[in-house]
Formats: C-alpha cells, sequence, structure tokens
C-alpha cells in the first residue's frame, strides 16, 4: 500500500471499525428503527473521518514528491469510495439477514443505497471544499454539518417514537416505489452515484491541481 | 554547457503582489543565486521552478521538459527546500524518509541518514520537537538524498548556525564542482549565499532588475572613494548612487572599465581609490533608486 494511502486509511478504518462496534451492531438486535436511524450515522462518520485526515495531512510536503496530484487526488477518493462501500456491505448484509423477521424490507435496501450514495457525495463535496479553501476554513462548516447531521438523527428518532405520523424516510413513496426491485434500484442507484464520483473526482484533480489554498 | 532551467515571462498574480514577466537562465552544473529584498517574488519564483505552483502565464523548461507533461520525472530530478519546510509534524524524522522512500526512484536511505548525522539531528525526533534549523536541516537532507539533478533552494541557510552555514555552503560547491548537479538559491544576500553564486538574478517588486555573472558584476561595480569635489560633477553623475560622508564620498559605478580612464589622475594624486562592491551594495543601489 503506498504511504499517503495507508497514513489516511488509518481514519477511515477506525471510524468504520467505530460506527460499527458502537451502533452497527444495534442493527442486528433492535427493532426497524435501528435500520432508519443509523445509516443517517453513516454521512456523519464519513465526514468526521475526512475532517481528521485531512486535518493533518500536509499538501505542501506531498507536492514535493514526484507524485502528480491525479494520484494523490485518486487516492484520497478511492478510500472514501472503499469506507463508502464497506458499511453499505455490512448493513445491506444486517438487513438482509433481518428480512424474514419483518424488521427491515425491500425498501430498507433501496433507503441504505440512498444515504451511502448521499453520504459518498457529501464527503466528495466536502474534500473538494478542502481543496479549494482549505481545511481551516471548511473545517467550521464540516463541524457545523456534522453537528446538524447528528441532531437530526437524534430528532428523527425521538419524533419517530413520540410523534404520531411522522415521515419514515424508508418507507417514503419513492423508496417503496424503488423497494419493489430493490436489487435493481439499488444497481441504478449505485451506477449513478459512481458517475456523479467519478466527475466529483474529475472536478477535485483539476481544483487541487490550480488551488494553492490546502497547501 | 546544456542549460537546466528556461524560463520567459514568467508571471503570476495575487492580491497584494504580482511576479511580472521573469525570465531566467540556468546553465548546468552552476549555482545560480536569486537576491532580492523580502516579497521581491524570490519564493514565488522558486516554486514554479520546482513545480510547486502552477506557471498561469509565461514558459518554462526545467532539465528539458515542463511539469506540465513530465511532473513525475522531474519532480524525481528535482531537489525542493522551501522557505518554511513543512513536515508531518507528530511524526518523526525517520518516518518521513520511510514516507518518501517508495516515491524517489533513486531514493538513498543511507545518504539521507548520514547527513543527519553529519546534522546532528536525531532521527527519533518526532518532527514537532524539532527547531526551525533543525527542520531546514531535515528539508535539505531529504532534497539531497534522492539523486537530484537540480537543487532548489528557497533561503538555505536561514535559521542555521554558523557551522551548518559554513559546511551547507561547502557541501553545495562540492555537489557543483562534479558538473552533475546544478543548485538554485535565494537569499537576502547577507548570509554568505552570495559568496558562491556564480550567476545573480536581483528581483525587486517582481521584476528582474539585474542579471548576469558574478565576476562580471564585480568586475562593473566598483565603489569610488574620493574627497568631495575632487572627481567633477560628469563623472558623479555616471554613478548609480552616491553616498556623502563626514570624510569624503562614496560613489557606486556599474561600469567600471568606464569610468576608469576618467577617474585616474584622482587616483593617481591619492584623492580617489577604488573599493569592491558587494552584490549587497548593488542590490541596495536598486532598491533605493526604485
Amino acid at each position: 500500500m503506498n504511504p499517503i494511502l495507508r497514513r489516511s486509511s488509518f481514519f477511515y478504518v477506525t471510524s468504520a471499525v467505530t460506527y460499527l462496534g458502537i451502533m452497527g451492531r444495534y442493527m442486528l438486535t433492535r427493532d426497524w428503527t435501528a435500520f432508519e436511524i443509523i445509516p443517517l450515522f453513516v454521512p456523519i462518520w464519513l465526514v468526521s473521518a475526512l475532517l481528521a485526515s485531512e486535518d493533518g495531512e500536509r499538501y505542501a510536503f506531498l507536492r514535493m514528491l514526484p507524485v502528480p496530484d491525479r494520484d494523490v487526488a485518486s487516492a484520497k477518493f478511492a478510500l472514501v469510495l472503499a469506507s463508502v462501500a464497506f458499511q453499505w456491505v455490512v448493513m445491506t448484509g444486517a438487513a438482509v439477514g433481518r428480512m424474514s423477521e419483518g424488521i427491515a424490507g425491500p425498501p430498507t435496501l433501496v433507503y441504505l443505497t440512498m444515504v451511502c450514495a448521499f453520504g459518498l457525495l457529501a464527503a466528495a463535496g466536502f474534500q473538494i471544499g478542502i481543496w479549494r479553501y482549505g481545511v481551516s476554513r471548511m473545517k467550521p462548516i464540516m463541524i457545523g454539518a456534522i453537528i446538524a447531521g447528528i441532531a437530526f438523527a437524534i430528532i428523527h428518532l425521538a419524533s419517530l417514537r413520540n410523534v404520531y405520523d411522522w415521515p419514515v424516510f424508508s418507507r417514503a413513496g419513492l423508496v417503496e416505489w424503488l423497494g419493489g426491485a430493490p436489487w435493481i434500484s439499488s444497481a441504478v442507484l449505485i451506477a449513478l452515484a459512481l458517475l456523479a464520483y467519478r466527475a466529483l473526482m474529475r472536478v477535485g484533480v483539476r481544483v487541487k491541481a490550480e488551488s494553492e489554498a490546502h497547501l | 554547457m546544456d542549460t537546466v532551467i528556461e524560463a520567459t515571462g514568467l508571471t503570476k498574480h495575487f492580491e497584494d503582489f504580482s511576479l511580472r514577466g521573469v525570465g531566467l537562465t540556468v546553465r548546468g552544473g552552476s549555482i545560480s543565486g536569486i537576491f532580492g529584498p523580502n516579497a521581491a517574488g524570490k519564493s514565488t519564483l522558486l516554486r514554479m521552478l520546482a513545480g510547486q505552483t502552477p506557471v498561469p502565464a509565461g514558459t518554462l523548461r526545467v532539465l528539458g521538459e515542463s511539469y506540465g507533461s513530465a511532473e513525475q520525472d522531474l519532480k524525481n530530478r528535482v531537489g525542493y527546500v522551501p522557505q518554511e519546510p513543512v513536515f508531518y509534524e507528530n511524526r518523526t524524522v525517520e518516518w518521513h524518509a520511510r514516507f518518501v522512500a517508495p516515491y524517489f526512484a533513486r531514493w538513498d536511505g543511507a545518504c539521507f541518514f548520514r547527513l543527519l548525522e553529519d546534522f546532528r539531528v536525531n532521527p527519533l525526533k518526532k518532527v514537532r520537537l524539532l527547531s526551525g534549523g533543525q527542520k531546514k536541516l531535515l528539508s535539505l537532507a531529504l532534497a539531497f538524498s534522492h539523486g537530484a539533478d537540480l537543487l532548489i533552494l528557497d533561503e538555505p541557510t536561514a535559521g542555521l548556525d554558523v557551522v551548518h552555514r559554513r559546511s551547507l555552503l561547502d557541501r553545495l560547491r562540492v555537489q557543483v564542482a562534479g558538473g552533475e548537479t546544478t543548485v538554485v538559491v535565494a537569499s537576502h544576500i547577507t548570509d554568505g549565499l552570495d559568496e558562491i553564486a556564480e550567476d545573480v538574478t536581483f528581483l525587486h517588486d517582481g521584476r528582474v532588475v539585474l542579471q548576469g555573472g558574478a565576476d562580471d558584476l564585480m568586475t562593473r561595480w566598483k565603489w569610488v572613494l574620493y574627497k568631495e569635489g575632487s572627481l567633477g560633477g560628469a563623472i558623479e553623475e555616471r554613478f548609480a548612487s552616491v553616498r556623502h560622508q563626514p570624510f569624503g564620498c562614496r560613489g557606486l559605478t556599474n561600469d567600471f572599465p568606464a569610468v576608469r580612464d576618467a577617474i585616474a589622475p584622482a587616483l593617481a594624486s591619492g584623492e580617489a581609490r577604488v573599493d569592491h562592491a558587494s552584490l549587497e551594495d548593488i542590490l541596495l543601489s536598486f532598491i533605493k533608486g526604485a
């Protein structure tokens, strides 16, 4: 593994393991709300890992090495993608495993894919922001997004339990409709997310090469 | 001798500063000095030469290639020491060597650790515990250890004590004497680098104000010390600058061979004498005249 990947992967592995250790296990033991709430933390943990990794990154040092910006950007994007893919596989596995109990259903699979796709693209956006504006300027925005995400998940959970008719994302009309053919829907969503991610990666490479705010 | 750097019209604009149309030619196997006051554009120029920042306007060829098409190859062959080196502060010196080793095709770990020993930098120490001078030495050790054909050093002696400064200057001389390495240094002049530079470029306010061989500059630029009124106004007007002092005047000429005949009578009568002008004197005349 190249040293840039090795250094950055520490944060993503730590984040994923912590996430699955603390929260992911509830998908195996709790009721259907676990599949509604816990996926919301995927983008939150992902952005946290990105922030931790980038906060300690030294792009000015990396730029002195014979490594093109394209390779550095690709390595960073590959890590985010691998982290999301791993979490998607684990959560989808848990959902499939609990379908027989009625805790998860076909729309749950679509919902998990949608949340992971959102997390993937949000992380890509923040990564580009860091290259364009520097980590010091992006840090407050990212911390704000993390806090807002946590608050949203808590409010959503509390409202699901206490407010009659509170909307359930994993049973929303579009999700239910796509859940009619969950694997095909998920495959299409994944393909679209990957296309968008690839486009963002190209933008990221260009931004990283042209900007000096992150150095 | 081959040309190692060929730059024309290098331009870059910032909010409060612009590098404007800088041209530079560096011969292979030479030491070139880029001198100037603060905010003259030295670091920006060096960052361009080292492929650390894009070149928005102008042309730049380094070692016969351009960073746009051969970035990886060039960075293998160019060693760069920034004005303020950046490292992973919580990692050790040794960790940095392990980090960079896979990337450089000609990385020489033994050379790196030998240099650290010479520089008295503890490889097991975390970078955040190093002094500013030691960080500079670490940066120099990294630049010297990957078989670079071209060394681009930004204020390399800043923060170094006199022993390390002298040792660095000697090392640069030896390295260039072999003919395989070319060195470009940027400096404020006062740190001894002016002694080793063979070619000199003066930058001021983002522009090149003077370029030439150091020996040629030394031949043409001289101080003429004379008694007030002993030379005549016509000669004084030809000086780049004149300082009136309590016991006489000091005129700086930028064309001593042409002035020599005119001041010969004063030299013969002892009313004038000639003194060596330093690069710093020359640069100051441009800054004050600007």
